[in-house]
This record gives structure tokens, sequence and C-alpha cells, in this order.
């Protein structure tokens, strides 16, 4: 590809970001949009063998087109297996099956913990959002999960307003608590500005590196706590002649990726 | 003897004022028919449950009929939020609906509880999430944290569930109600095998021996439906493998109605109040959006090798 070609759009680079934290092999359970769209580049470049699953029931989909929504009828022809919610989120997630889960959030903590369910108070919510479906059982149960984010003081917060999924709770031994494996949890909070890695020891997100075009003083201002950031923080690698063309030739050639520069992930 | 019968005469009969309904779906086989002709009805006072809710469950909560939900989620998927479950949550229109809310792991088992006559089942999610700290109708019985006796250790449960009725779209049934899926399932097998009584909406009613030719389809035994209604285009505007597609257009209309309440009460009045059933409903489509839009949703024709099960 020509440094021309080589132009890219953030929700690419999201995507790519993504793509990176899985590892060939791994067993994924994604929803739509960028989970989809950054396990697919895992698979088409780095890690042919990653399989993918959806909640709804569906094992090794091949759809013609990107699905939008884990129930799409693209999900449902040439897929390897078909089941129910209980055997996917019953019998491979809670069964201790699943490497990676891919997790967006209307709110997002310092320790992973994600808000789908209200903004405001419970009982008199301002925003009533649709609440947990899959995402719980799959933040506390995948290996290693994976959390997209618009980077703002909105998005992003001290604390949550409502636990839908937790992260690391309120830090170390937090999870050893409920009975969950202290090493499985979030890995990263992948934003539109940077790439935020969960500290082993303090359980917290720090910076890990930002994202072109980006600054940390911007992403320090944007973010409401007081963000550690990583002694060797760099540039976010842009994406690869190869992973772009995995996302534009194969995954998404209709580009409808684009809807996230419209949410507002630019 | 035949269980086959309208609608129209399926919801009378079989769904009350009071009731508990799973109602199947998941995007896929959504038995929209039936979801109208309940709200043509006005039965009320309705507790409702589903792993990921959508715009069926959004219409029903409009149209005031309901006065709980066990619920996971409600979102109206790439049309963005639910517009009746927020009016209803966050300004209390047309009321305020209780709300139970569990995740699409727990709520499976809760029925799959319920189908195997259990009183509850372990589950391993939920834990140290504010889920466990809102409890709304179900009160204490929501969870309770037990003792592991075999090693010693604290154990969610949750309850079994036992909805009155359940209500499933499915691509074909015999007259008896043996009803066969193909495709996504979501929670559809364990919340109707939960219910006290099934009732069975199809794309086609087929023989008794065309179930047989293929019968590790069937989800639903005939002993357990008491009604059998046949409602081509039954799950419209959602899909049904092999029949039709997701009508994006139509799911978009909704989600616009469904903005204010003058919008939402207008679609009603033009989709399921101003229309007698489903043909009428179908009729007016066509109407309305034109023959080829109609015929544009149809499934393409890709069989599977056919199956045997001869010995």
């Amino acid at each position: 590809m020509s440094a021309a070609e080589l132009d890219y759009i953030k929700p690419e680079l999201m995507a790519c970001c993504g793509a990176r934290e899985i590892r060939d092999g791994d067993l994924v359970i994604v929803g739509t949009g960028f989970p989809s769209v950054a396990a697919n580049i895992a698979k088409y470049t780095h890690a042919p063998n990653a399989r993918m699953m959806q909640e709804s029931g569906v094992y090794d989909a091949q759809p013609k087109r990107p699905a939008l929504s884990v129930g799409d009828p693209c999900l449902n022809p040439g897929a390897a297996f078909i089941g129910s919610l209980i055997d996917v989120m019953g019998m491979f997630l809670q069964g201790g099956k699943v490497d990676v889960g891919f997790l967006s959030g209307s709110q997002v903590d310092k320790y992973g913990n994600i808000n789908t369910t209200v903004i405001g108070d419970y009982g008199n919510p301002k925003s009533r959002l649709p609440g947990s479906g899959g995402a719980n059982p799959i933040g506390l149960l995948a290996k290693r999960v994976l959390i997209i984010a618009l980077h703002d003081k909105r998005r992003l917060a001290e604390r949550v307003d409502f636990i839908t999924t937790p992260g690391y709770i309120d830090g170390p031994g937090a999870r050893a608590k409920w009975g969950l494996p202290e090493d499985q949890g979030p890995e990263v909070i992948i934003t539109n500005k940077a790439v935020l890695r969960f500290d082993k020891e303090t359980k917290e997100a720090y910076l890990e590196s930002y994202h072109p075009g980006n600054t940390v003083e911007e992403i320090l201002e944007n973010t409401p706590w007081d963000l550690k950031v990583a002694p060797d923080v760099h540039e976010t690698p842009p994406p690869t002649a190869e992973e772009l063309r995995a996302i534009r030739e194969i995954i998404d050639p209709m580009r409808m990726i684009t809807i996230y520069l419209k949410r507002g992930y630019v | 003897m035949s269980k086959v019968m309208t609608m129209k005469e399926a919801i009378e009969r079989f769904v009350h004022d009071g009731d508990f309904l799973f109602i199947g779906g998941y995007i896929c086989r959504t038995p929209f028919a039936a979801i109208h002709e309940i709200i043509r009805q006005g039965k009320k006072d309705l507790t409702i449950t589903r792993s990921n809710a959508a715009d069926d469950f959004d219409m029903l909560i409009g149209a005031g009929l309901v006065k709980r939900f066990i619920a996971t989620f409600l979102s109206l998927g790439v049309y963005g939020l639910g517009r009746c479950f927020r009016r209803s949550l966050e300004k209390g229109i047309p009321h305020k609906i209780e709300l139970e809310e569990y995740t699409n792991l727990s709520l499976p088992m809760m029925l799959m509880a319920g189908a195997l006559g259990m009183p509850f089942i372990p589950v391993k999610d939920m834990v140290g999430s504010d889920l466990l700290n809102v409890k709304s109708f179900m009160g204490e019985d929501k969870y309770k944290v037990i003792v592991n006796p075999f090693d010693g250790t604290p154990t969610l449960v949750v309850p079994a569930l036992k909805p009155d009725v359940a209500i499933i779209h499915v691509q074909q049934a015999d007259e008896h109600g043996n009803a066969q899926v193909w495709g996504i399932e979501g929670d559809c097998k364990w919340g109707a095998n939960a219910a006290e009584k099934v009732i069975v909406t199809c794309e086609r009613i087929v023989s008794r021996e065309i179930i047989g030719k293929d019968p590790s389809r069937t989800i639903v035994p005939d002993f357990r439906v008491v009604a059998v209604v046949e409602e081509p285009f039954g799950a419209h505007p959602g899909y049904t493998p092999g029949f039709y597609d997701v009508d994006f257009m139509f799911g978009s209309l909704y989600q616009q109605a469904s903005n204010t309440e003058e919008g939402f009460r207008a679609f009603l009045e033009e989709w399921v109040y101003g229309v007698e059933d489903r043909t009428a409903y179908i009729q007016h489509y066509i109407e309305k959006f034109g023959y080829a839009q109609f015929r544009g949703l149809w499934a393409d024709f890709d069989y599977s090798y056919p199956v045997s099960y001869a010995y």
C-alpha cells in the first residue's frame, strides 16, 4: 500500500489495538462493531487460529457482511455450531472455555468496572441504559477482558454510577473475595485517544500509549482520575498495511466502521 | 386433536390479565404477531421475561400492559435505546414498570431450572456487581448466597422461573404442537419448557410425518402445547432463518415513531389497532411500501444436505 492508502480513521486504529490483544488460538466472545472487527483483524493477521462466538449461541460464524447484532441473520448460514444462550453463556463461558471477552461501556472507571445500566440514581434514573445482557458474565468469566470506551470525563469515571460488569471492583484482592480468579479480568481500556492498561499490582488503569495526534497532556486533562503514566509511554503504533487490508478488503468492504466517527470516535 | 386456531382465539383463551409470560425470540423469531394481538386485546398487568429484550418488549411497555419485567437488557439494537422502556423508568409514562434485573447467563439458567423442575440453580455471574444491590418485586428471593455443601465456598443461587404461558415463534410445527426451529435459539427452548402452557406460532404447519423426518429439531413436544397458530411473517420486523430477513427500514420506522409518545401512539394506531390480524398487517405493509419492498425481505434458498434417520 502507498503512504496515502495508509491513512486511517480512529476507529480502524482502535480496532487494531483490540486485535493486537488477541493471541493465536484464543476463543473470543464478540459482540458487534469493534469487537467483531478487532477479532477478525487478528484472525486475518497474526492469529489465524483465533475462534469467535456470539452469546446468542453461535460459534465460528461465516458472515458475508458485518453483523449488526449478536442475533443478526448473517450469523446463521455457515456457522459451525448454533445453540442457545445456555450453550454459549453456560457451557462455554461459565464452563471456563472463553479466553477473551470484548465489552464496551457507557461509563468505565479506573478499576475497569463498567456501567451499562443507569446514569444517575437507580430508582430515579437520569438516563436509563439497556442493562447487563451478556456483559456481566462475560466480564466476570472470560479470562481476559478488553474494554472500548470514549475518552472524556463523562464516559471515564473515578467510580461508575452502577457496576453492571465488575472489573477489579475496588482494587487489589476484591475479585478474590467473590471467589473469582485474581489473574483474570480487564486487560486494557482502548479509547479514541489512548490505550490504558491495568497494573497487575494496583489493578488501576494507567496510560500505556497515546494515539498518533493525541498527547499525554490532553489525555490527562480528559481523564477524571489521577492517571498514572507508564515510564515507557509511547505513541500507539499505527495500523499496518496488512491490518488495513484485512479491514477494508475482507472484513468490512462496505466501510460500516465509519459509523463510529459519528459516535464521537475521532 | 388439532390445536390449530387463530391468533385471536389463542390469545383470548390462553393469555389472561396478570399472567407471567415468557416471550421467545432473539431478533430471530420474535413472536411479533402475538405481541400485536396481546396489545389489541389489552391484556394487562403482565409480568414478562426473556433474555435480551428488544422492540417487542418496548412496545408492550409503551402500550401500558406490563406491570413487571424480569429483565437482562432492553435495547433496539442498531436503532439505539428502547424509547418506551426509558420513558417508563425515567418519567413514569405510561406508568413505571417494576424491574428485576439479571443477566444473559443467570436468566436462562433460571428458566432452565424451571424447566427441569429444580427449585434454584447456582450461577457464577453477578457477584461483585450492583445487580446484587438492587431488588424489586422479588425482594430477598431475587438471589441467595449459600454455602456449597461440597467444598464450603459461598455460592450464589437464583430461583427457578415458571411462567404461566410461553409464546414462541418457530419455523414449523404440526397441528398438535411439535415445534421445530433452526438458527439462533436464545433462551427459547428453556423458556418454553419452563412454562405451564405453550402457544406456538409458526411460519408453516407441516404434517406429523414431516416432523418425523428430522425430529432432532423439535424444541417443544406437542404435549406441552395448548395452541398452534400458522402466522407467516409472524416475526416481522424481526427475522426467521430460511424465511425472511430483518426489516431494517421498519425497525428504524419504529424507533423514529417511538421517540415521542404521540409518535408511538400513532404507530400503534396504524400497525396494531388499525389492522385486524397479521394478514391485514401484511396487506397494509404492501400497500404502503410496495410489493418489491416486501418481496425483498424473502430469504434465498440454500438447502442443507438432506438428513436421514433411517437404520
